[in-house]
């Protein structure tokens, strides 16, 4: 390799957060006008490492080489003024100016202290056309589509010179066609010299864009290998070889009859296409797949929190009808939310008015009104139960640990006498220990007998927690595996869209 | 150590009186710069001047609570204070199918906003402005924007009368009113439904709770309140007042974020609408001008509220 087309090289790159080592050792080289993918799975480190270049953090420890001299990235300002840009999955523009302006934000050309609008827009509208685009550069931003606006980020990148663009998982909200746009594109910044860092779960893309990639793994390094020299089966391998380990406690639950089916579920083509499954007693279902494939959409479906276009919801053999979360749990479904703090919890209430919220029928008095004792026997109930650690049930759940906020949760959903709990991502933002209190707890909620639905992106949990998987891709299931099938590379296979 | 204990628990009981505080700072002050303050006439007369403000109040309360805000309040009431005595004059109708139908129409006219807020979800700061020009129309085509006066002997009652003698009517309703609201907002459904909506709506809706009806039904519950202050307020000056009621939607919200209702309770309010009628009583006491009271009365509103936030800061921080 010609050393002296190399634009970017990392060394042994150090990351730690309050305990957790996120990067270990981590090399990266980029090469000028290469399509460099950046792979690994869900909280693999890949964030992390990126963040580092574009200044959001600051390395403990290692190097940072940028075209042949070493320089201490401190802040996004140093890192964009070094030609590092980066084009986030929330994009960084602002929808009330127009596509012109985004692209000069902060450097509008000015004479005398006036702007020069007319300069302003030739030159925006330049630019964009030598890339062979043809936009209105005076519109809005917000009346063009998300994959325009991802264009013109770029662009925005572009025109400061960027020599390194760095795209976090671009294509994960474009239409095939868009994705054609974009692949242009980015060869067109390839043929201009700049180096493309290109992260993606969807590995056919991999194939079809990129000249390199490295792998990550658990925040560390696995390999550079040419696109052109590796296969799909050895891709995967890389990813995810490793044991599983023993923190998954052991369950031993005899199924009992199908409480929950869905057939056909769809909400009108967007993320969820014809999904159809069923669920025993005692039996505990996961949901693999990437992030964005439908499983979340899936589960707000079930839960009658988004509107279903079509399919029908089965219990104990008869169809019900949900179409609001307040007929999900007269059914008695609950569902633990991905964001718990966004969706799940009155963060500013108490621990027992979070406790009682899916059933505030259960505390009436005299019909009408609450009966506080009751509120309070009931929340010190559970804190009990669950081992909540807590100072009191009077302490508002901000306070509390992500761990003990799940558990206020979970004791929302057992109050409300769910049987069918749906758990997504029930662990993320967790430590390990509470991880495993949480694993404890949905054993004993499928020892009792009750469904529980998993939606997890670690591969490692839902291997470790599921009697069996289904895996979906782009709003399909894609797959189904029975314990003793279960495997990594299955999955992920599954998951990037079948063999 | 000790220090720290006292001081705590100083800050402790001052975090739990919130407005009860400024009312008590008030009276100190002024018990001690003028003989008036405190005699039987000037408390009474300082409370029932509040009732008005406070009953609207009230209504506000259960809106900002649920995280909306409401502009038309002083506008609805005035509504319903003109609709009760053009019914009796006008229509010759009798006093209680009167206040009946008015306060019926105040409840539209808060029904109205929820449904605009929930359904055309349009931010409440800009669709309760607009009821609040319609309303004010309407009042305007109704009234011809001439007051209406010669209203029943017996009706004036509801706003200038004496039980017992001594004790105000005005006052006994919004002690009613204060007593059914904190039951309501502590004990009930739809209280808890309404901070559960105000604290985070996407969690309340995934917790089974009717987000939509609870928006709704808070608006309602506010334009009834706001009807019933308009007819003690027209009872209080006799007459309908078509410009009456201009400045009594600023006033109700003063009252609930000086009173620091977010902390959860109906009292708060009252003490906020309180707070603000000793303070204009204080001003007018010790003879300041007009026009200087104004001044003063908007620079307390800015402390009240920077005090409240620097509460809370304190409060979280000591966790």
């Amino acid at each position: 390799m010609d050393e002296t087309s190399e634009v970017l090289r990392l060394t042994k790159i150090n990351k730690s957060f309050p305990g957790v080592k996120a990067l270990t050792d981590i090399h990266f080289s980029l090469q000028k006008g290469e399509v460099h993918a950046l792979v690994g799975e869900n909280g693999a480190g890949k964030s992390t490492l990126m963040k580092i270049l574009s200044g959001a953090y600051t390395k403990d420890s290692g190097n940072i080489e940028f075209e042949g001299r070493n320089v201490e990235i401190t802040s996004p300002k140093f890192s964009e003024e070094l030609g590092i840009a980066t084009i986030y999955q929330e994009l960084n523009l602002i929808r009330r100016i127009t596509i012109a302006e985004n692209v000069f934000l902060g450097r509008y050309p000015k004479k005398g202290g006036l702007i020069q609008w007319n300069k302003m827009n030739e030159d925006a509208k330049a630019l964009f056309e030598s890339f062979g685009i043809q936009i209105d550069v005076k519109q809005q931003l917000r009346s063009i589509s998300l994959a325009q606006q991802q264009i013109v980020e770029i662009i925005k990148a572009v025109s400061m010179n960027a020599k390194v663009v760095i795209m976090d998982e671009p294509t994960s909200s474009l239409t095939t066609r868009e994705t054609e746009i974009l692949f242009r594109i980015i060869r067109e910044l390839k043929a201009r010299g700049t180096a493309v860092i290109f992260i993606t779960h969807r590995l056919d893309e991999i194939y079809r864009i990129c000249d390199r990639m490295t792998i990550m793994r658990d925040g560390c390094y696995v390999g550079t290998r040419q696109v052109k020299d590796i296969t799909k089966g050895e891709m995967i391998a890389m990813m995810i070889g490793r044991e599983l380990t023993q923190q998954y406690p052991v369950r031993n639950v005899e199924l009992g009859d199908i409480v929950l089916e869905a057939r056909n579920l769809d909400d009108g083509g967007y993320r969820v296409k014809n999904v159809s499954f069923s669920v025993r007693a005692g039996e505990v279902l996961g949901f693999a797949g990437l992030v964005g494939a439908g499983r979340t959409e899936t589960m707000r479906l079930i839960f009658g929190a988004d509107k279903k276009a079509g399919g029908q919801i089965l219990i104990d053999g008869k169809e019900v009808r949900i179409n609001h979360p307040r007929n999900a749990i007269a059914h008695k479904i609950g569902f633990v939310t991905e964001n718990r703090k966004e969706e799940g919890l009155f963060l500013r209430s108490t621990v027992r008015v979070n406790t009682v919220m899916a059933a505030l029928g259960k505390i009436m008095r005299l019909r009408w009104f609450f009966d506080f004792e009751k509120e309070k026997e009931i929340a010190k109930d559970y804190v009990k139960k669950l081992n909540t650690v807590t100072p009191s049930v009077n302490q508002k759940v901000m306070f509390l640990s992500g761990g003990n906020q799940q558990k206020v949760v979970l004791a929302k959903w057992l109050f409300s006498d769910s049987r069918i709990v749906i758990f997504d991502e029930p662990t993320r933002g967790i430590d390990v220990g509470a991880k495993r209190e949480i694993y404890e707890i949905i054993n004993q909620l499928a020892a009792e007998g009750k469904v529980i639905l998993v939606v997890s992106s670690e591969m490692e949990e839902i291997m470790g927690i599921s009697d069996r998987i289904l895996v979906m891709h782009e709003g399909e299931i894609s797959g189904e595996l029975k314990k003793e099938e279960f495997s990594q590379n299955l999955i992920t296979e599954f998951a990037v869209g079948g063999k | 150590m000790e220090k720290k204990g006292i001081s705590s628990q100083i800050f402790k009981i001052a975090n739990n009186m919130g407005a009860w505080l400024i009312i008590l700072l008030v009276g100190i002050v002024l018990t001690a710069a003028t003989d008036t303050f405190l005699t039987y006439d000037n408390i009474i007369n300082v409370l029932r001047q509040s009732c008005v403000v406070a009953i609207t109040a009230m209504g506000a309360s259960f809106v900002v609570l649920g995280g909306e805000i409401d502009l038309s309040t002083g506008m609805a009431a005035t509504f319903a204070g003109c609709n009760t005595a053009l019914l009796m004059t006008k229509m010759n109708m009798p006093i209680f199918p009167a206040i009946l139908i008015s306060v019926f129409v105040g409840c539209i006219c808060g029904t109205a906003a929820g449904l605009i807020v929930t359904y055309l979800k349009i931010p409440s700061f800009m669709g309760t402005l607009g009821i609040q020009y319609v309303i004010q129309g309407m009042i305007l085509i109704t009234t011809n924007s001439m007051p209406i006066t010669g209203l029943p002997e017996q009706f004036l009652a509801l706003g200038r009368g004496y039980v017992l003698g001594w004790l105000p009517i005005p006052i006994i309703i919004m002690a009613i009113f204060f007593l059914v609201g904190t039951i309501a907002l502590r004990y009930t459904v739809f209280g808890r439904s309404v901070m559960a909506v105000g604290e985070n709506a996407e969690a309340a809706k995934l917790s089974g709770l009717n987000v939509n009806l609870t928006r709704i039904a808070m608006f309602t519950v506010c334009g009834f309140c706001c009807a019933f202050a308009g007819i003690v307020q027209a009872s209080r000056m006799s007459s309908g007042q078509p410009g009456s009621g201009t400045d009594l939607s600023m006033q109700a919200l003063a009252a609930v974020y000086i009173g620091g209702t977010f902390k959860g309770s109906m009292l708060n309010t009252l003490a906020g609408a309180l707070a603000w009628s000793f303070v204009n009583n204080g001003l007018n006491l010790l003879g300041v001008n007009a026009y200087w009271q104004k001044v003063a009365l908007g620079i307390i509103i800015i402390f009240a509220v920077a005090l409240d936030i620097l509460r809370a800061r304190l409060s979280t921080a000591k966790h």
